[in-house]
């Protein structure tokens, strides 16, 4: 069972997953048609409630224990920041609809080609161009794969959003690291095994880009903030004596409820979930408390930095570093609140985009070389991607619109060979000419690197076996050491 | 019906328990093996979970050209003189040969598929062929007749014809059964099921003090005909129908008078409005003939019903209309078949379905039905006194022409004389399509839906002095939405075109008021992108209103004209609000105008106003008769005529409404063709006529009433012939009250689905619930006052051992509260639950972790004004975080059974949650307050309201215990003054297990 764990067990269905045991991954959620698979099995009775469930294997040996997800809301303009086209520079100013078909964007407010504000240079060994808008990111190229022909099926922020997170366009369905953690649990008993930490913005679609869809609620994201409590309820309003003595008069009562039921699973697992609740009071704020580290490490981050926005995404990317550390499963962070509202730059592209990179760029280049530094960048899985990409041509005069049909991603970490550039885009970064990637396809590879099959992670909704992936993905294997 | 009544049932009585209990033992001897194999219950679950992805119904994803799931194609000669199956003889069959196969190249299923049989499926498979694999039609699609009660050993153990069913597979299996639960137990629980709230202690004392034999019935009555009971039962439809307040997506826009249809639910349960009625009303309650009135106010309560399609998301400036339809219809197509037949016809969008016999053609049979209908803005307020109040109008008006015919008749006849009137004729070389004409008396084939624009235009409206007592003029036709009054809701929709030109203009007037261009159904007309389809009108005098389609070529459309406005998509009629509309083109290059009149008037004026009185005039016939008036105006006897218009002064004011909400109208007939592969771009050349599903109706049937056809959908779903819908509601109702339906997959009835556990029984059930009209609470009634609802707990463990999921009911099972009894529970037994039924909701609270774009300005209280769960609004982007982490679904599909998960998120909310502790001091200043009662007495009275019964003896002394060491930490003298100790004390109460169990 390698040491992967549900942490958070269901009552009802924790006899399937031992039942399910025995026939691998997918079959875990698999209903029977005869009730309950497996229900007679010895096994489950010998399982007392508070022990950990272990989860199922992975198919293969994974490359990552834990994914970072790099969530850059709005879409950042790819021919802004990893994909050069020096042809916008030529053209500027020029008609994009004698250059090629333009499709309807979700403004239909089409300019004229617009060239990138922004300079781009080589960095590293492999000699990758990156802009001006990322030198610290810059400085790591040797440790990503960027994919500068990602795809989306969506033009509109709350699809594309959806899509992104659950893999279909549509609202309800369960989100990736719902998914991951249904798939291979979490390694730490006292904190969620899938944390988004809120910079400050929610994407559009709202928090059900993190819910559990039909999954079991078990597997939803737990939301943590920068904040004094970091997390809904999780600070004890009462003193902590009080609330001690209330708990140990709770379980008395309780445990003398067990006694006369007899044998109640599911009442046990509600008892079982006030210890490892208890517990989280403790480890969840512990998670936000920095003083144990160092100056040199923050300042890696960004912590001195002038910028209010660069400091707040700097102490989140140490955060999610903590994160990692304590065995986290699925980490997700979203957006700071800068001034200009995400990397959704309709107009006056320069400031916005600038203002944003700004807040992101040392926080995760300091993210990247912390984890490094500490090894753990070899079983962690950094994703850095927004829902879609920009428009080569202007928004009115000084702003880009939203485009689905190319866009720049990057991975680094765990499995992924460094220094990588994968898929090309016509002359203006409008459309992918090579190597085509879709969102089904990114969440292939990262499970794939979590050690997960991606076509046999299912669960059984609506009546069919329901994927991550749909009926599509294939692993981007160029990407991969 | 295809399909009919077998004797499936008997042999499946017999059968359940060897697969239920036994399959799962993975016992591979042949000894073990069911006696006759039957088709539905043994061998089909086999075929389904292992071969039929790629030898089942769907002919796209078919291997080899073979299908198992055919009698016929399954046993067929093959190529080669091979026979897949041969009944009778396994040794003949390729089928056999295939499973037992060593070459992985010839193994069936395909190791790639990571599929693979048990050796025990092996046998069964053999012997079913050996038998001579009889096939039989899925059980659900058989019709179910009334079985025969089985016969019981332990006659006093049955309290009613469920027992009978029940206990003979208990003793079939010599399971011990739970006794009777105690009547502390039984009152709690039934109140919980019945009512979705903790029993009050004075019930509680008058149940356990009533020793009349008819004291558990009386109870059940009581709770069947709480008000409460509305408020519980609505709620577990309003998880079928994906019931929100707002659309979701990026701005969360309002979906207009959701809360209309929470009430309808509520007080059609608290009715007990016959099942088919419900199921009508839903699918059609606007097509009703004789709509449902209600017996206090006379409202409509049928058009409501319709409500339950626009539970939709709705996105914000979708760039690809067409493919957003497509998403809008197939939820709707989804919820529609889960909720009433608990089928996934959805999943036929694409290609036939893989397991159900549901062809991709019955998917887009009723893709045209959803396609034809039309949401419209409609009178909330409806009522019976008004549809006769507009009976009487139209009388009126039609006797004013009467009169005023017969007063101008009888005056001295004018000579008649030639009167120069411009006729034109039509020119055939026009450049441009008319798209409705409202200059003469008809509304030119367009929809008036509501009352506002009736049922003509204004041509010839006589105007009369009042001063001088003479009819002055007759109108010019235009469609009005004043033809009655302003303050009146309504719509005037064009038929569906085809943009093929580049402008569209529309002549208008108005005030406060839009024409919109309704492009593939989609009326969420929002800048970017789409806001030149809405076009304000805010001038009295004539104007055309264009709007460049150009973009839209090829798309399908309509026009809307509606008085008032849409603010942030939620609709306003402010009082002067009107619109009046001459005529409506499409054209290119520049606007014709002006537009030509058509028709002549023949200039005789007898006949002319003859044609008047039978509102046949033209706008020729018009110009004459206002002609003819400005040489001579007529003059009309007042008494009368003025008494009439007096009375339709009266009658216009008492149609004016003020509530609105979104339901449904009929659009235009409009067959859909397939989308092959489900991509709305590449179409098939035929189209499906509108139709129900082809395993559930005769061969071809096809449905014929016009426009969306939605009544002829319900009654196909309400046909007694239909043999799924009473079984998937009773099936629900099981479900409710006893955790787990008898068909544990309540909405999914198909192959895919669980088999009955008691087969028998739920046709026994269903059959009865057609015979009592799909009486509800009725059904409810049978179900608790059987034994088998009443019994303790399962805590035998011979019983547990042998059937741990309980899935005969031995015993009653344990099962926690829903997230709305909880809350409601904690209000109730902190004495702050208000009573107040119905109305627009409470604001959600918002915490800090709640936020996102369409966030609202301001939070609602946090305790959500002490209303019922179901009071408090449902924001699709701001769900509750109390109702999500105790399972209430999110509302995208139909969920007739939540997930009951098991989470610490539940502990933390119920440990730290504010809303938890307020409500924990709320109580115990309650209990201070209660200065007469001493500890003892209070504990007592919290363990009846919280827990329903009387705390024993050594209850109360670690209660008294705990109270003083919180006495000592809070450093209270006094524990009876004490809010804090209490406070302390109540909170625990409500982390206790048993308070959030039913136990």
């Amino acid at each position: 069972m390698s040491g992967n764990r549900h942490i958070i067990h269901q009552s009802i269905s924790r006899r399937q997953m031992l039942g399910a045991c025995g026939s691998g991954f997918g079959s875990l959620a698999f209903v029977s048609l005869f009730g309950g698979l497996g229900a007679a099995c010895q096994r489950a009775e010998k399982l007392s409630p508070p022990e950990v469930v272990s989860g199922a294997h992975p198919h293969y040996i994974p490359k990552a224990k834990s994914v970072i997800f790099l969530y850059m809301d709005g879409g950042v303009s790819q021919v802004d920041s990893f994909d050069p086209k020096p042809r916008l520079a030529q053209e500027n100013g020029e008609d994009p609809y004698k250059k090629f078909k333009v499709d309807n964007t979700q403004f239909d407010n089409i300019g004229k080609i617009l060239k990138s504000p922004w300079e781009f240079k080589q960095y590293g060994e492999c000699g990758m161009p990156v802009s001006e808008l990322f030198p610290h990111i810059a400085t790591c190229v040797d440790d990503l794969a960027l994919v500068r022909s990602m795809t989306s099926e969506f033009p509109e922020h709350t699809n594309a959003n959806y899509f992104l997170h659950t893999g279909s366009g549509l609202q309800g369905r369960p989100s990736m690291g719902a998914w991951v953690t249904y798939g291979l649990g979490s390694e730490n008993n006292d904190l969620p095994g899938y944390v988004v930490l809120d910079g400050g913005l929610v994407p559009p679609g709202g928090l059900d880009n993190f819910n559990s869809g039909f999954l079991p609620a078990s597997y939803q994201a737990s939301v943590l903030k920068g904040q004094a409590v970091p997390l809904a309820n999780i600070k004890p309003l009462d003193d902590p004596t009080i609330q001690d003595s209330k708990l140990d008069y709770l379980k008395q009562v309780d445990q003398s409820l067990i006694g006369k039921l007899g044998h109640a699973d599911a009442v046990e697992s509600a008892i079982s979930n006030y210890e490892l609740a208890y517990r989280m009071q403790a480890s969840v704020p512990e998670l936000t408390e920095f003083a144990t580290e160092s100056k040199a490490t923050k300042k890696l981050y960004g912590f001195d930095s002038d910028d209010p926005h660069t400091r707040g995404y700097a102490a989140q990317c140490l955060l999610a570093r903590r994160l990692v550390e304590r065995g986290v499963r699925f980490i997700e962070r979203t957006c700071p609140s800068v001034e200009a509202v995400r990397c959704d730059q309709h107009n006056i592209l320069r400031d916005g985009h600038e203002r944003n990179a700004h807040a992101v760029d040392q926080p995760i280049a300091g993210l990247l070389k912390d984890l490094k530094s500490r090894g753990l960048l070899d079983e962690t899985l950094v994703v850095w991607t927004g829902e879609f990409g920009r428009t080569p041509f202007a928004q009115g005069k000084d702003g880009r619109d939203h485009n689905p049909s190319a866009f720049s991603m990057w991975m680094a970490g765990a499995g992924i060979k460094g220094g990588t550039i994968f898929g090309q885009t016509d002359d203006y970064g409008y459309r992918v000419v090579e190597n085509k990637v879709s969102i089904h396809d990114l969440h292939a590879t990262m499970l794939h690197l979590l050690g997960i099959h991606h076509e046999k992670l299912t669960f059984h909704f609506s009546g069919r076996d329901i994927r991550l992936t749909d009926v599509h993905g294939h692993v981007i294997h160029d990407i991969l050491a | 019906m295809k399909v009919n009544g077998t004797n499936w049932l008997i042999l499946a009585t017999a059968l359940f328990l060897s697969v239920a209990l036994f399959n799962q033992c993975s016992d591979k001897s042949p000894a073990s093996l069911p006696k006759t194999v039957d088709f539905n219950f043994h061998v089909r679950p086999i075929l389904v979970k292992n071969c039929y992805l790629c030898h089942g119904p769907d002919s796209s994803s078919r291997e080899a050209d073979l299908r198992l799931d055919t009698f016929e194609a399954a046993t067929a000669l093959r190529e080669g003189d091979i026979f897949a199956i041969k009944p009778g003889k396994p040794g003949k069959s390729a089928v056999i040969h295939r499973i037992n196969s060593d070459d992985p190249d010839k193994l069936m299923p395909p190791p790639a598929s990571n599929l693979s049989l048990t050796e025990r499926e092996k046998a069964i498979l053999e012997k079913w062929i050996d038998q001579g694999a009889e096939w039989k039609p899925h059980w659900a699609f058989i019709k179910p007749e009334k079985p025969e009660i089985p016969s019981v050993k332990n006659q006093e153990e049955i309290a009613n014809k469920v027992d009978a069913f029940v206990l003979a597979k208990l003793e079939e299996q010599q399971l011990p059964i739970a006794p009777i639960a105690n009547k502390y137990t039984l009152i709690r629980r039934l109140a919980y099921v019945l009512t979705g709230l903790p029993p009050h202690p004075a019930d509680i004392e008058k149940f356990v003090n009533d020793s009349s034999p008819d004291a558990y019935e009386k109870l059940v009555d009581q709770y069947l005909n709480s008000l409460r009971f509305g408020e519980r039962w609505a709620r577990h439809w309003m998880d079928l129908v994906r019931y929100a307040e707002t659309k979701g997506h990026e701005f969360d826009y309002p979906v207009q008078g959701a809360w209309q249809y929470r009430d309808y639910l509520i007080r059609a349960f608290n009715e007990d409005v016959p099942y088919p009625q419900l199921v009508k009303e839903q699918l059609a309650g606007d097509l009703l003939e004789s709509p449902r009135w209600n017996k206090e106010n006379g409202r409509n309560e049928s058009q409501l019903g319709t409500l339950f399609y626009t539970m939709l998301e709705g996105k914000h400036s979708p760039v690809d209309l067409v493919i957003d339809e497509s998403e809008r219809i197939d939820n709707m197509i989804d919820v529609t078949t889960k909720t009433f037949q608990a089928l996934t016809v959805a999943c036929s969008r694409c290609h036939d379905h893989k397991f159900d016999p549901i062809p991709t053609t019955d998917y887009y049979a009723l893709y045209g039905i959803m396609k034809s209908s039309r949401f419209s803005v409609k009178d909330a307020n409806f009522t019976l006194e008004k549809a006769e109040n507009l009976a009487e109008l139209n009388q009126i008006k039609d006797e004013i022409r009467k009169l005023t015919a017969r007063a101008w008749l009888e005056e001295v006849p004018l000579p008649v004389q030639a009167a120069s009137i411009q006729e034109t004729e039509n020119d055939t070389e026009t450049g441009y399509t008319l798209l409705g004409d409202f200059r003469n008396g008809d509304l030119s084939g367009w929809q008036s839906s509501g009352l506002a624009f009736g049922q003509h235009t204004t041509l010839g409206e006589p105007k009369f002095d009042s001063q001088s007592q003479r009819l002055v003029s007759f109108s010019e036709g235009q469609a009005s939405s004043r033809q009655i009054s302003t303050e009146i809701v309504g719509a005037l929709r064009s038929p569906d075109f085809t943009i093929t030109e580049d402008f569209i203009t529309v002549r208008a007037k108005g005030k406060e008021s839009f024409i919109r261009v309704i492009i593939d159904n989609f009326q969420l007309i929002q800048d970017p992108i789409y806001g030149e389809l809405d076009m304000e009108v805010d001038d009295s005098k004539w104007r055309n209103y264009t709007v460049d389609v150009s973009p839209w070529k090829g798309h399908i459309a309509y026009l809307e004209i509606i008085p008032g406005y849409f603010e942030r998509h939620y609709y306003k009629l402010p009082k002067d609000a009107y619109v009046e509309v001459a005529y409506a083109l499409a054209y290119n290059g520049d606007l014709p105008s002006p537009l030509p009149l058509t028709g002549s008037a023949d200039q005789n004026l007898s006949a002319t106003i003859s044609r008047w009185v039978d509102r046949k005039s033209s706008a020729s016939d018009i110009q004459y008769l206002n002609q003819q008036l400005r040489r001579k105006s007529v003059y009309v006897p007042s008494a009368e005529i003025n008494t009439l218009l007096q009375r339709q002064r009266e009658l216009a004011q008492s149609l004016t409404d003020s509530a609105y909400f979104t339901g449904l109208t009929n659009g235009f007939e409009i067959n859909s063709p397939v989308f092959l592969r489900g991509n709305p771009k590449t179409l098939s050349k035929e189209t499906v006529p509108h139709r129900f599903l082809s395993s559930l109706s005769e061969d071809g049937l096809t449905f014929t009433s016009g426009g969306s056809n939605r009544k002829e959908l319900a009654e196909a779903i309400v046909n007694p012939d239909n043999p799924l819908t009473s079984r998937v509601m009773v099936n629900r109702l099981w479900h409710h009250l006893f955790g787990r339906g008898i068909v544990e997959t309540v909405d999914n009835f198909g192959l895919q689905g669980k088999l009955p556990t008691h087969p028998a029984l739920l046709d026994y059930l269903a059959v009865k619930f057609q015979e009592e009209d799909g009486s509800v609470k009725e059904m409810l009634k049978l179900m608790v006052m059987s034994n088998t609802f009443q019994r303790a707990v399962v805590t035998d463990s011979l019983a547990l051992s042998r059937d741990p999921e309980n899935l005969l009911l031995s015993g009653y099972s344990l099962r926690r509260l829903e997230a709305e009894s909880i809350r409601d529970g904690m209000l109730a037994v902190s004495g702050q639950l208000d009573p107040t039924m119905f109305g627009p909701s409470v604001s959600i609270h918002l915490t800090d972790f709640m936020q996102g774009r369409g966030r609202p300005r301001d939070s609602g209280p946090l305790d959500g004004n002490g209303r019922r769960s179901i009071y408090v609004e449902v924001r699709r982007n701001f769900l509750s975080p109390m109702m999500l982490t105790f399972d209430r679904p999110i509302p995208f599909s139909t969920f007739g059974k939540r997930n009951v998960t098991n989470v610490p998120a539940q502990s933390l909310m119920l440990m730290n949650d504010p809303l938890v502790l307020e409500q924990a001091k709320r109580m115990a200043q309650r209990l201070v307050d209660q200065t007469e009662l001493d500890t003892r007495e209070r504990i007592q009275q919290i363990y009846l309201w919280a827990f329903a019964r009387p705390a024993r003896e050594e209850e109360v002394a670690k209660a008294i215990a705990f109270l003083e060491q919180q006495a000592q930490e809070h450093k209270a003298e006094d524990i009876s003054t004490s809010v804090a100790v209490w406070k302390d004390y109540c909170h625990t109460i409500f982390n206790m297990k048993e308070f959030i169990y039913l136990i």
